[in-house]
């Protein structure tokens, strides 16, 4: 019996823990991505690169001695304009391609990720960079040892999602990008600039991956190639979840992370990719519209 | 093709027979395949700015036997396939005398091949896959620098020095070199009395090492060993320091889990680590002090064991060419074998039975972002047998 609780204490406890603030981590990169594919119907590759320069401003403001806590406002404000014109100068122009916009999108956004990468590493170098942990330290909680850090990035990146919820579900510019989400002819009709309301959502998209980039920066650490790291879990997370649903992206990120940290203890965790994308599969095999609808659709 | 060659070769040993001042006239051309674009670039860096330092120096004192050496370098791109065709070139077009300079295991294995099919001689100065001089050894290729199973046996030692009847987690990279380095450390590990309390192979590129950390956790080792490399370092360990995890656990691993690239992004998590090796700039011995400024006046960098290892090819070239008398590659291989020569990490034997170099080796610990050495074992102990039964 003792060795039971031992384990649930120990070992399973911290694991659900950090399986916990993984998934918050993984929501967070995948919450700008839905938005973006839910609205402009957009499969944006460079989400990841997004994340990447978020992540390097972080480090080279970071340097230029900017407190990080300026940073977690700051950064978001730099990418949101990078966005709006990305979406304006770029994805506007082939956007009206008709039955190939799905096609023309994503080799523009992906042109665009390996442009970023590039860039990246003409720019910074290939030396993998660190900032330091903001909040250092641990606590412990009923024995359960748990780094303030990831406590901190649960709390705040739940706030996150709940704010991005407000504003889609609950003020007036939600309601504009979720009726050009329905039906954008319609919407456009009816008053609302559709364009400008498509690159202000891109641009909030964008500044969501800059975000996760500054909060994660101090766990998983800076370098070139690390937009690929999320961008595939994080687009399980889109599909399984619903394409551009909040609470779908939440739920299924949540779940996705916890199937992965509770599976490894057991299996060998290489199994744990293969898991996740298996339960991929089988979401859009049973149900091809995700665990929850569209945006605007549902 | 075949006759061609041999009257390639004929025509070599006349003018090798010939008169001392027309030998005089002609270089020594080495052929240098490396990774020079790609993912190995930085290795490749070190192995020209060796190779290049040496043969400027012997050049500069005579050369060999009086010819002086012409280095050819071909890009292998770190692909095996690449690198067979550029030595095939090399090979056939320069008619190169020796190759060195394959970086990558498999381009090693492939390039020995061809070399073995020509009739050539060639040597690594890199490559840690142990098969080289063991199971899949090949009488034309040698290898001058310590192959895995010499870093592992010196790290081996160490550690049960450290903490006798230790319980030891592995965790590596899951690909060949991991399982591989995990295989034979838990090997020796073992044969020293070690308690072997679970292993774990992460996917390359893993974002969240703490999903492991449960598995970690419930081992409660004394000593973990890890082989993973990069990035991949920096979040493991930084990680394992978040979670309070590394506490007075002894951290080992291979000798390419935490290099100059990875270094200061771990910052603190890194002290402690310790790993073994057959060179470290630290090695206090007049021909290491004056070699390492040497090259630091040349490149503005400081060589590693892969740098180092290949000025050492240099001269066990030499060395041997000028022992046999001619370069004719099978008097030059009956030359090489059981060669000892000069290196900055001092003297070294070529083992005849398998073609791997034996040299003492190092284990360093990592003490505030420097390597220092720790701990030392003698050649013959970190070798081992001889596996290699082709020859």
């Amino acid at each position: 019996m003792d060795s039971v609780l031992f384990y649930i204490q120990f070992v399973l406890a911290p694991q659900m823990v950090t399986g916990l603030a993984l998934g918050v981590a993984v929501v967070l990169v995948a919450l700008g991505l839905t938005i973006i594919f839910g609205l402009l119907d957009v499969i944006n590759m460079a989400h990841g690169e997004f994340y990447a320069v978020g992540a390097y401003l972080a480090v080279a403001l970071g340097l230029a001695g900017i407190n990080f806590w300026v940073l977690l406002l700051l950064i978001p404000l730099i990418m949101a304009p990078i966005g709006y014109a990305v979406e304006r100068g770029l994805i506007q122009r082939v956007f009206n391609t008709g039955e190939d916009r799905h096609v023309t999108t994503l080799l523009l956004t992906f042109g665009l990720a390996m442009v970023i990468e590039e860039f990246i590493l003409i720019v910074f170098g290939v030396e993998t960079m660190r900032p330091a942990s903001p909040i250092p330290g641990a606590v412990e909680i009923f024995g359960l040892f748990l780094p303030n850090y990831r406590l901190f990035l649960i709390g705040f990146g739940l706030l996150v999602v709940a704010g991005v919820a407000v504003a889609v579900y609950r003020t007036r510019f939600g309601s504009m990008v979720r009726a050009a989400a329905f039906d954008r002819n319609m919407a456009a009709s009816l008053g609302v600039p559709v364009s400008r309301v498509y690159a202000l959502t891109f641009a909030l998209g964008v500044a969501l991956a800059g975000l996760a980039g500054v909060l994660l920066a101090p766990i998983y650490s800076v370098f070139p190639t690390m937009g690929r790291d999320f961008i595939f879990i994080a687009f399980t997370v889109v599909i399984a979840g619903g394409m551009g649903s909040i609470a779908g992206a939440v739920v299924a990120g949540l779940l996705l992370t916890q199937v992965q940290a509770v599976s490894s203890l057991f299996i060998s965790p290489v199994w744990s990719q293969p898991i996740v994308f298996g339960i991929m599969v089988l979401v859009l095999v049973l149900r091809p519209q995700g665990l929850f609808g569209r945006l605007g659709h549902a | 093709m075949k006759t061609k060659l041999k009257g390639i070769l004929a025509v070599t040993a006349i003018a090798l027979s010939g008169s001392g001042a027309a030998i005089a006239q002609e270089s020594v051309k080495i052929g240098v395949v490396t990774p020079i674009s790609g993912t190995y670039a930085p290795i490749g860096q070190q192995v020209r700015w060796g190779l290049e330092l040496a043969t400027k120096q012997v050049n500069e004192a005579g050369g060999i036997a009086g010819r002086q050496i012409e280095l050819i370098f071909e890009d292998s791109e770190a692909n095996p396939s690449v690198a067979v065709q550029r030595a095939e070139r090399l090979f056939e077009v320069e008619d190169v005398d020796f190759l060195t300079g394959t970086v990558n295991s498999g381009a090693t294995l492939a390039v020995g091949q061809l070399a073995e099919r020509v009739g050539k001689l060639m040597a690594t100065t890199v490559s840690f896959a142990d098969s080289i001089t063991a199971g899949q050894c090949s009488p034309n290729v040698f290898r001058v620098n310590a192959r895995a199973g010499q870093q592992s046996a010196a790290l081996a030692a160490w550690v049960v020095e450290q903490k006798p009847n230790a319980k030891v987690f592995y965790l590596g990279p899951d690909y060949e070199m991991g399982r591989s380095t995990v295989a034979a450390f838990k090997e020796k590990m073992t044969e020293f009395g070690a308690e072997d309390v679970g292993e774990l192979f992460a996917p390359l590129d893993s974002q969240d090492y703490t999903q492991y950390f449960g598995q970690i956790r419930a081992a409660q080792p004394d000593v973990l060993y890890t082989s993973v490399a990069g990035n991949d370092t920096v979040r493991f360990l930084t990680q394992m320091q978040e979670f309070g995890l590394l506490g007075d656990m002894l951290v080992v691993g291979a000798s390419g889990t935490i290099t100059s690239q990875n270094i200061t992004a771990i910052g603190d998590a890194a002290n402690g680590f310790g790993t073994g090796v057959g060179y470290s700039t630290r090695i206090d011995t007049p021909e290491n002090n004056e070699f390492v400024e040497q090259f630091r006046a040349a490149y503005d960098a400081d060589p590693d064991l892969y740098g180092t290892d290949s000025y050492g090819v240099i001269h066990f070239y030499k060395a041997a060419a000028e022992k046999a008398g001619s370069l004719e590659p099978d008097a030059v291989r009956e030359a090489m074998r059981d060669l000892t020569w000069m290196t900055p990490q001092g003297e070294k034997l070529m083992r005849g039975g398998d073609h791997q170099a034996q040299q003492p080796m190092y284990v360093v610990q990592i003490n505030g972002g420097s390597f220092d050495i720790v701990g030392k074992v003698d050649g013959e102990t970190a070798l081992g047998a001889d596996l290699c039964e082709r020859f």
